[in-house]
């Protein structure tokens, strides 16, 4: 499988602008820099769907704002689908359609299919084939029958469709989506999931990449994903495969019949839950140092309890959020 | 052929966003008809004579319309290319526009236009409302001069209307030399009363400006008949204007989109 998106030691640092009454009071000290984004490399293979997952200010938006020319990086390289960004950001233009969550980036007073065909023109389509593609792209995205009605008139939901079918225009191989559900009700939002994945993913095999901080969102529908935090990628690989190394404890679910007193021990944390049937549900949160989980078990049969289950319970990404230091402040997204 | 094809969609786009607000077309159009009937009675006061000094023997009248008009262009260049790029920052759809892979020179170019096709339909207005109903002498045998005069105008005041949307771009705020330029023209640069009427220390700024050597050498075309010859040295400056104005607002510009894109600030606002 080829790359379609590949950054090589990435990094952005932003200047912050003195105020006037800072370049009076200071006149000789120097501006603060602002790291963005710290040597971040990744790379994202043709037709899958790759998290950008942090919390807010860890660079996720900065990345997208690198890859789609908008930003230019202080050091290091971002290609898509071979072509340097810093190179030749129109090319690069002609490979991504990007998808954000502003409303504010149409024309409101112009309806839906207005704002198609302008946006069109402008990824060089001629008249006649920015008409027909308006068209079927408005159908695509089921807008046809409010497709003639100000842009102003539409609910949170269609807006964001219509923000689909334009980075849809130029049939790009990339997408880049920032937050798409995020304002959006849980059901728009489900639906527009399921419509990136099964229709433009599946079907038409484009590469997607996803920046959230969602994380349902991301363990939905992303195959891989990196997670940012402070412009540092800190976990990545499958969602499996960035819970599993985590530091600390693993969390286990078991059934068990006949339990008089669960064992204590200050290795393991337990949470009973008893059930009319005699079976103890138990949900344990054990420490991972090789033999604490045996000892747990041992110490439940010896205390003449049956194990009727026991699963393992993968951590959430908001664990792994969780186990991240808390950031000192000064973010940039 | 496909820049020219995106700059007719500006057109369009804008076209449909004016007349999505109905009542402001008429209300422009009603503007006008004011504009010139409050000049025309202001020149009845005034009643100077065809002989004043730098009226370039034209009735009063007659010269301040043509200088109306010019300001009108002035107006559109200084304001339209900082103006708007400003408008797409602070709704929002300048991001959307550049992540196109259209030229930013053209996105900025192109929203200017409507402002410029607008301003030319003001100006032909003036020109009719003042010929037909305030018998203005227009000599239209001298039309092709008077569009090499205004091009040459529109190019040099966009070199400073283009300078101005590069301090847009990186500062974030309308720059200092537009309000400048705007003012000076107005005050010395022979719009409303001949700079040779004002005193030497305040009118002499007027050379410094485009718009003294534009005005003159349309005046002349339109409203005398003179000869291209007669013509030719305001032109030869306006095309010196035109030469250091425009690539210097063009470098600006470019600079200022570099900076903005190393600041990560080209959407802000």
């Amino acid at each position: 499988m080829s790359v379609a998106i590949l950054a090589e030691n990435l990094t952005k640092v932003y200047v912050k602008r003195r105020s006037l009454r800072e370049v009076a009071l200071r006149p000789f000290r120097r501006a603060e820099p602002v790291t963005a984004l710290s040597g971040l490399s990744l790379e994202t293979r043709t037709g899958e769907i790759f998290g950008l997952l942090g919390p807010n200010g860890a660079g996720k938006t900065t990345f997208l704002k690198i890859l789609t020319g908008l930003v230019l990086p202080t050091s290091g390289r971002a290609l898509v689908i071979g072509v340097d960004v810093a190179q030749d950001d129109r090319a690069v233009k002609r490979s991504i359609g990007f998808v954000t969550s502003d409303e504010r980036s149409f024309y409101w007073r112009l309806s839906g299919r207005e704002n198609l065909d302008f946006f069109a023109r402008l990824y060089g389509l001629d008249a006649a084939s920015a008409r027909r593609v308006s068209a079927d792209l408005l159908r695509e995205m089921d807008m046809e029958s409010v497709a003639d009605r100000s842009f102003m008139s539409y609910s949170t939901g269609m807006k964001q469709r219509l923000a689909i079918a334009r980075a849809l225009l130029h049939d790009p191989p990339v997408l880049c989506l920032d937050e798409p559900t995020r304002s959006l009700d849980p059901i728009a939002a489900k639906h527009l999931r399921r419509f990136v994945v099964d229709r433009l993913n599946r079907q038409r095999g484009k590469t997607v990449l996803l920046a959230t901080h969602n994380l349902p969102e991301a363990e939905e529908m992303c195959s891989r994903l990196v997670v940012l935090d402070r412009g540092r990628i800190v976990r990545q690989g499958s969602v499996a495969a960035i819970t599993a190394g985590l530091p600390g404890r693993d969390h286990y679910v078991l059934s068990v019949r006949g339990l008089e007193a669960p064992p204590s021990d200050p290795r393991w944390r337990l949470e009973v839950e008893r059930q009319d049937d005699g079976i103890a549900r138990l949900a344990a949160e054990v420490e991972r140092d090789g033999r604490a989980f045996s000892d747990l078990l041992r110490a439940i049969l010896d205390s003449r309890g049956t194990i009727v289950s026991c699963a393992r319970r993968e951590p959430s990404l908001q664990e792994v959020f969780d186990l991240m230091e808390p950031d000192p402040g000064g973010r940039i997204g | 052929m496909k820049t020219l094809r995106t700059l007719v969609a500006f057109i369009k786009r804008d076209f449909l966003i004016e007349v999505s607000y109905r009542t402001s077309f008429l209300l422009q159009a009603f503007g006008i008809v004011f504009s010139v009937l409050i000049w025309y009675f202001v020149s009845r006061v005034v009643n100077a004579p065809p002989t004043t000094p730098g009226l370039e023997g034209v009735d009063y009248f007659a010269y301040v319309l043509l200088g109306l008009a010019l300001l009108h262009y002035l107006s559109s260049a200084l304001m339209s290319f900082g103006g708007k790029v400003r408008g797409e920052q602070m709704t929002g759809t300048l991001e959307a526009m550049l992540l196109t892979p259209t030229p930013i020179g053209t996105i900025v170019l192109g929203s200017s236009l409507w402002e410029f096709l607008l301003t030319s339909i003001k100006v032909i207005a003036y020109l009719v409302v003042g010929r037909l109903f305030f018998g203005v002498v227009i000599h239209l045998d001298s039309l092709l001069p008077a569009l090499l005069i205004i091009a040459l105008t529109v190019l040099a005041f966009s070199g400073i209307g283009i300078l101005s949307a590069a301090f847009v771009l990186y500062l974030k705020r309308g720059d200092p030399i537009t309000y400048l330029v705007a003012s000076g023209s107005a005050l010395v640069g022979g719009v409303f009363y001949p700079p040779e009427d004002m005193p030497r220390w305040l009118g002499g700024w007027s050379h410094l400006l485009p718009i003294t050597y534009a005005l003159r050498a349309l005046r002349r075309a339109l409203l005398r008949g003179s000869r291209f010859s007669e013509l030719l040295p305001d032109i030869e400056v306006l095309v010196l204007f035109v030469a250091v104005l425009l690539p210097i607002g063009i470098l600006a510009f470019r600079f200022a989109v570099r900076k903005a894109r190393q600041e990560g600030s080209l959407v802000q606002y």
